[in-house]
């Protein structure tokens, strides 16, 4: 078994003139080909009037991953960190850091991207009905 | 053989030892299909929208075709038609890239109808998108109809398109008839066991090695096209295993939607053994393995794992627990052997009876008369028949799937 964290961010294009991101982090023990067990799930909000770029996403990445096992490795997909080389991307994070690879991570981030978008759709939806809305964090 | 000319453009600053490995599987791709490389050319920049190439570079290209008598010139990297009718152009030879030579690799061994239809399929894809681009090129300087004077019918692209039709027709027709037999098969508690892994791992060996067989086997890329299935005993319990083709980096997709009736025998398996061959360097398997998880990632469902490190007697045994301790984390349920030296090889059926679906052991007891010998009969077909002992009734110790159990018990209750 192995502990990662699954990051994905879903939102990453402009909606009425903003972007609304919100990005999920699901710390998982996974072994090659499946996963074994599913213990914490954070999801935070960030919003932005400019496209998000690479920084921009380690910063969420780096926040929404707060308070979970420090020692789990965080797998992102390559599109996510722009496709930047392994090496380029992981020197960008405090914690360490991998693209999917196993069976096992993709799934992990299949549930992440899952997540995210689930949880987007519902904080869109809270966001028009309360008066005064909720932003979360102001990248840029 | 064919003399043929590899060619490799890199982007610059990519990373050398993986354009190293390309490169080489390039050359084994060509010997597969029954060429000699002459020559290769080397080239790093980006790619050129006419030549792919710099066009120095390929003008470069045509002297050596020229100078080392070669038939063809074959491109790693994936060539648009406009590229592909440049170079022709210049080069005066034919131009192919990797996956037209996989093609052909696959036309070669084609033998039964089903592959030379898939293989047929395959190329029409490939052919469709370019060829409106190729009769546009070809037409350029030309007045459309007859003497110039009508218009031209743009038939090709249609008569490709109704070929297609015609091929997924008749693939259905055995599809269909491969899935009623995968279901009856399934019907009759027969699991499917399906070898995968990167071309040319040792699959046909540990077939059979598994079975006793003479499948075709060779060092060689896609030794294997057509699936071949055999029912096998372990330890009690029937299984079928198929040997399948294996897999490249970069298999395009529509390469593996024609293949998609060869490549559902390891999509619907119950347990795939992943075969790896375990005597490469450690950079090599990490980037087949990854390749493997890519093409089993969209389209396993639920099936159990078992990774069969195989060529285990080729390397040491220090060497052997480094790699599996820096891959560890990309090779389920790992099971050592050698294929060749058949070691290994029990506590690889050990691993599979250990996956299969577990079975309901039971004593059930029969009254003795000649239909309950007959019912008997059927236990030993149908399930694992641990003992029997005849006294005033017939008691017998068995494991089977829970149909023949429900069967059965119906039965002794009567």
């Amino acid at each position: 078994m192995f502990d990662i964290i699954a990051v994905d961010i879903s939102g990453r294009h402009m909606e009425n003139g903003e972007y609304f991101m919100v990005c999920v982090a699901v710390s998982f023990s996974v072994s090659p080909d499946h996963i074994d067990k599913t213990h914490q799930v954070n999801i935070r909000q960030f919003t932005s009037i400019n496209a998000p770029e690479i920084t921009d996403v380690v910063t969420m990445v780096e926040k929404t991953v707060e308070g979970l096992d420090p020692r789990a490795t965080i797998v992102m997909e390559a599109g996510d960190m722009f496709n930047r080389p392994q090496w380029l991307a992981a020197s960008m994070f405090s914690r360490d850091f991998k693209y999917q690879e196993s069976l096992g991570e993709r799934r992990a981030i299949e549930i992440a991207h899952h997540i995210s978008v689930s949880a987007r759709r519902l904080l869109k939806i809270k966001c028009s009905l309360s008066l005064q809305s909720d932003k979360g964090d102001i990248i840029n | 053989m064919k003399k043929v000319i590899v060619v490799q453009r890199v982007d610059p600053g990519s990373d050398e030892l993986k354009n190293k490995r390309q490169l080489t599987e390039l050359k084994e791709l060509a010997y597969a299909a029954n060429y000699s490389v002459v020559g290769e050319v080397i080239q790093s920049r980006y790619p050129d929208k006419k030549y792919q190439l710099g066009k120095g570079k390929v003008q470069e290209l045509a002297l050596a075709v020229g100078s080392l008598n070669a038939e063809k010139v074959i491109f790693c990297n994936e060539l648009s038609s406009m590229q592909l009718y440049h170079i022709t152009d210049i080069c005066k030879c034919a131009v192919i890239d990797k996956f037209q030579l996989i093609l052909e690799i696959f036309a070669l061994r084609a033998t039964t109808r089903r592959a030379k239809l898939q293989v047929e399929l395959a190329r029409l894809e490939y052919e469709i998108p370019r060829a409106r681009i190729i009769v546009s090129h070809l037409k350029k300087e030309e007045r459309p109809g007859f003497m110039g004077l009508g218009s031209y019918e743009d038939s090709y692209e249609q008569d490709i398109k109704g070929r297609i039709a015609r091929i997924k027709d008749e693939l259905s027709h055995v599809q269909s008839h491969n899935d009623s037999l995968r279901s009856f098969r399934h019907a009759h508690g027969l699991s499917l066991v399906a070898l995968a892994g990167y071309t040319n791992a040792g699959k046909s060996t540990l077939f059979n090695s598994l079975m006793d067989e003479g499948v075709d086997v060779a060092d060689m890329l896609f030794t294997t096209l057509s699936p071949v299935a055999r029912s096998m005993d372990v330890m009690g319990r029937k299984v079928i295993l198929t040997d399948t083709v294996g897999f490249i980096e970069d298999l395009p997709h529509w390469l593996i939607d024609a293949f998609r009736s060869t490549l559902n025998e390891i999509f619907l398996a119950d347990i795939i053994l992943l075969v790896v061959d375990a005597s490469e360097p450690l950079d090599i398997m990490h980037g087949k393995l990854l390749t493997c998880h890519d093409t089993l990632w969209e389209q396993v469902h639920g099936a159990s794992m078992i990774t069969v490190m195989n060529k285990t007697d080729l390397i040491s045994h220090e060497d052997l627990n480094g790699k599996m301790e820096a891959l560890g984390y990309l090779v389920p349920n790992p099971v050592l052997i050698s294929a060749k030296t058949m070691k290994g090889l029990d506590e690889l059926r050990q691993a599979i009876r250990d996956k299969l679906p577990v079975w309901k052991r039971k004593e059930i007891s029969m009254p003795l008369s000649e239909h309950s010998m007959s019912v008997l009969s059927w236990l030993f077909k149908e399930g694992v028949v641990h003992s029997v002992k005849y006294a005033d009734q017939i008691l017998v110790d068995l494991e089977a799937r829970e149909e023949v159990m429900n069967k059965i018990q119906s039965f002794s209750a009567k």
